[in-house]
């Protein structure tokens, strides 16, 4: 009986573990302290040195728990990416995630080497396990506290983050095989990198595929879909790792297909990967704080704290400086990509496998990352919404749109019941419009449910709940903001015409007859507007292109979202139309200019 | 170059009677292709193309649908008041009774986007719009529009 009475106080304190991450989330949002490091901080209360005193050195655990939430995390972080967020960022993340991540290693190797008294192998080991973002920091620090980046700077930050890490665990592995197995070609280990690399892309993809038609054709019952995707991710993830392709590359993928189709039940999908994923990095973090023995870490930490320095002010900045060389990014948005290269779990997830294998000295891999993770969420997560304020690369805050509630509707997939608040000054209200593709099915008022025509008319106050084609509900929310008090802008500051800002730059030429540079003519305006300004876009911040002007005239998401476009003057200009007292004054001043001689 | 060099007195219709952007731009195409004898499918197509950029509302009740037809020898305009306001996707959503339609030719160039200029200039003016929306038929609207710019006020 002894031994059952342990499995139940292990679920019993774990659970109590997990439960107390999830609660301190309360109070760490309350205070801003970032928060991944305060799950490290409760795993450490709870582990062997502090109050708690857990005693917990089950690396295999570890390694079988990181890998899950690891793989979540990245399959949510594929999930929520938009394919047409990161077309335009596409090369220079790849470049950072791959030769970034392979500089960022060999120039933190000689200081590891030194430091730690290790020899080359292992020093390069030491650098592997540091050299990649982890992207559960990335995508949880770069969306919290409100700040919003600029589009480009934060999709490439986020496309690297999800992208490196399959790097990184392929390099450490390398690395790994190699001090315990001995020696291995050059040859042999590129080649077992592209296998891993394109094997784990067609995984990814073919499954995320399966996985979209597997939604869409078989009738699951209420709630099993959110469940199914979660499952299906681990499935693909577990495939590609048994066939020896890279697991984390082809959940990430498999995320980014199943996000960009539509799939049945996928806003609840989207809410339990939510939940899922903070549970994920909340275990993960918890764990390794339970892992960590600080009596040990004393031993290593000054030359730990010298690797984690020239990581994030030597070996990163030059490494990203390096691959961002050929992409047009200002120097500013250098200095952001290499400030934010957040290390997290996955750093410490790394230094569990030369544990896991029993590689001599393999507590100091973990203490030095461990220490790493500290430090580079202390200082770069704490510091990273000033940094990408000085640094211009922040957006100002606008006001959210409203609240959208977005209803599946089972049996089909062109319509979705998006529901809004009546507010008093939208223009839904006052104008009574609606775009002709949207059709309202229900108003509730005063807790009562009525049809639009009992409704009639709808008062501010009423939700009313309209069918509309998911991929179109975004653009119901300007019928239901509160317009702002007309300051008609000076449309000539704006423009005369108005495009999206998702054209290209070929379909505005072919259209108005300008010229336009043949390598640009496939970049969109908005991308235009990211890629020459070299501040944050603004409403009215105007870039000339031939004879026209585009101006930025409403902006979303931080992308310029419709440009207007000032078409050139007559060469005869209308004169001013001038009231006769003006026209006097005009006369009498160009009277005593000419007398005055000025 | 003024806006009648632009627009004719037959191209010109006072109160066109449609309930949505499409049939808005489908009765314009027809009447355009009526006077340039291009074809109607063709000019709407045209049209369409460009609002799928992004819509020609200019704001105040204004709409200016435009594009580039390679067989029409010189630039085409057309004007029409329409019968009740439409919903033609406005930034500032207000829904649209004056439209001008301009096409030109493949090579018009710059001339085709100072005429635009014009255009948009001329229908922005809260006075000139106050007086085309009074006007209840093609004589007196044409009389607004041949207005020089700077008395049309």
């Amino acid at each position: 009986m002894a031994s059952l009475d342990s499995v139940s106080i292990a679920i019993l304190l774990g659970a109590v573990l997990v439960m107390a991450g999830i609660l301190s989330s309360l109070l760490a949002l309350r205070f801003g302290a970032p928060l991944l490091l305060f799950f490290l901080f409760i795993g450490m209360v709870a582990g062997e040195a502090g109050p708690g005193g857990l005693r917990f050195d089950d690396v295999h655990t570890t390694y079988v728990v990181g890998s899950v939430a690891l793989a979540l995390i990245l399959f949510d972080g594929g999930l929520k990416t938009r394919f047409q967020a990161i077309r335009a960022v596409l090369a220079p993340s790849m470049v950072l995630a791959t030769i970034g991540v392979l500089l960022t290693a060999l120039i933190t190797a000689p200081v590891a080497k030194y430091a730690l008294d290790l020899n080359w192998t292992q020093a390069l080991l030491t650098g592997a396990v540091v050299a990649s973002t982890d992207a559960a920091a990335v995508f949880l620090l770069v969306h919290a506290q409100g700040l919003r980046l600029r589009p480009r700077v934060g999709a490439t930050l986020e496309v690297e983050s999800g992208t490196n890490d399959p790097f990184a665990v392929f390099l450490t592995l390398t690395l790994v095989k190699l001090l315990s197995l001995g020696d291995a070609s050059a040859g042999h280990v590129a080649m077992e990198f592209v296998q891993e690399a394109v094997l784990g892309t067609l995984i990814g993809v073919v499954g995320g595929r399966l996985v979209v038609l597997a939604m869409n054709r078989v009738a699951l019952p209420q709630g099993l879909h959110a469940p199914f995707v979660c499952t299906a991710a681990l499935v693909i993830f577990g495939l590609a790792q048994i066939a020896h392709a890279s697991g984390f590359l082809a959940v990430y993928l498999a995320g980014i297909i199943i996000g960009n189709r539509p799939t049945r039940a996928h806003n609840s999908v989207v809410t339990f990967l939510d939940a899922a994923t903070w549970l994920a990095q909340i275990v993960m973090f918890v764990m390794l704080g339970l892992l960590v023995s600080p009596e040990r870490l004393v031993g290593s930490i000054i030359p730990a704290v010298g690797v984690a320095l020239v990581l994030m002010f030597v070996a990163r900045p030059v490494a990203v400086f390096l691959c961002l060389q050929p992409f047009r990014f200002n120097w500013r948005e250098k200095m952001f990509v290499s400030w934010v290269g957040l290390r997290g779990a996955v750093a410490i997830f790394l230094a569990s496998i030369p544990m896991l294998v029993g590689l001599p000295k393999a507590s100091l891999y973990f203490d030095v990352a461990f220490v790493v993770v500290i430090i580079s969420l202390l200082f770069q997560g704490w510091t990273l919404a000033f940094a990408a304020r000085k640094l211009h690369v922040a957006l100002p805050r606008t006001d959210r749109g409203p609240r959208r509630i977005e209803l599946d509707l089972p049996g089909q997939l062109e319509q979705q019941l998006v529901g809004y608040a009546v507010r008093p000054k939208s223009l839904y209200l006052k104008r009574n419009l609606i775009p002709s593709w949207s059709k309202p099915t229900l108003v509730i008022r005063d807790e009562r449910i009525l049809t639009p025509a009992e409704a009639e008319p709808v008062t501010a106050g009423d939700y009313i709940y309209l069918l509309a084609p998911p991929e179109k509900a975004e653009a119901l929310d300007r019928f239901f903001v509160d317009m702002p008090p007309s300051t008609a802008p000076d449309p000539h500051l704006l423009g005369d015409f108005m495009v999206s800002g998702e054209i290209t730059l070929g379909d505005l030429a072919a259209i108005y007859g300008i010229a336009v540079d043949p390598a640009q003519a496939s970049l969109t305006l908005a991308d235009y507007f990211d890629i020459h300004l070299d501040h944050a876009p603004t409403v009215g911040a105007a870039l000339p292109i031939d004879s026209i002007d585009l101006v930025a005239r409403s902006l979303g998401g931080g992308r310029v979202n419709v440009v207007g476009l000032r078409l050139p003057e007559d060469e005869d200009p209308a004169p001013p139309k001038l009231t006769r007292r003006q026209a006097l004054k005009a006369k009498l001043k160009r009277g005593w200019t000419t007398l005055s001689g000025a | 170059m003024t806006i009648t060099d632009l627009v004719a007195p037959e191209a010109i219709i006072p109160a066109l009677k449609v309930n949505s952007k499409k049939q808005a731009l489908q009765e314009l195409a027809a009447r355009a292709s009526a006077l340039t004898g291009q074809n109607d499918r063709a000019i709407f197509e045209v049209l369409l193309q460009r609002e799928k950029l992004g819509t020609t509302a200019v704001g105040y009740g204004v709409a200016i649908p435009h594009g580039k037809l390679p067989k029409l020898d010189k630039l085409f305009g057309l004007f029409a008041r329409l019968d009740r306001p439409i919903d033609f996707e406005a930034m500032d959503g207000q829904p649209v009774d004056l439209v001008f339609l301009l096409l030109a030719p493949e090579g018009a160039g710059a001339d085709h986007l100072k005429a635009l200029a014009r255009i948009a200039r001329l229908l922005r003016d809260q006075d000139v719009a106050k007086k085309l929306r009074a006007s209840r038929d093609a004589q007196a609207i044409y009389s607004v529009l041949a207005l020089p710019p700077a008395t049309a006020a």
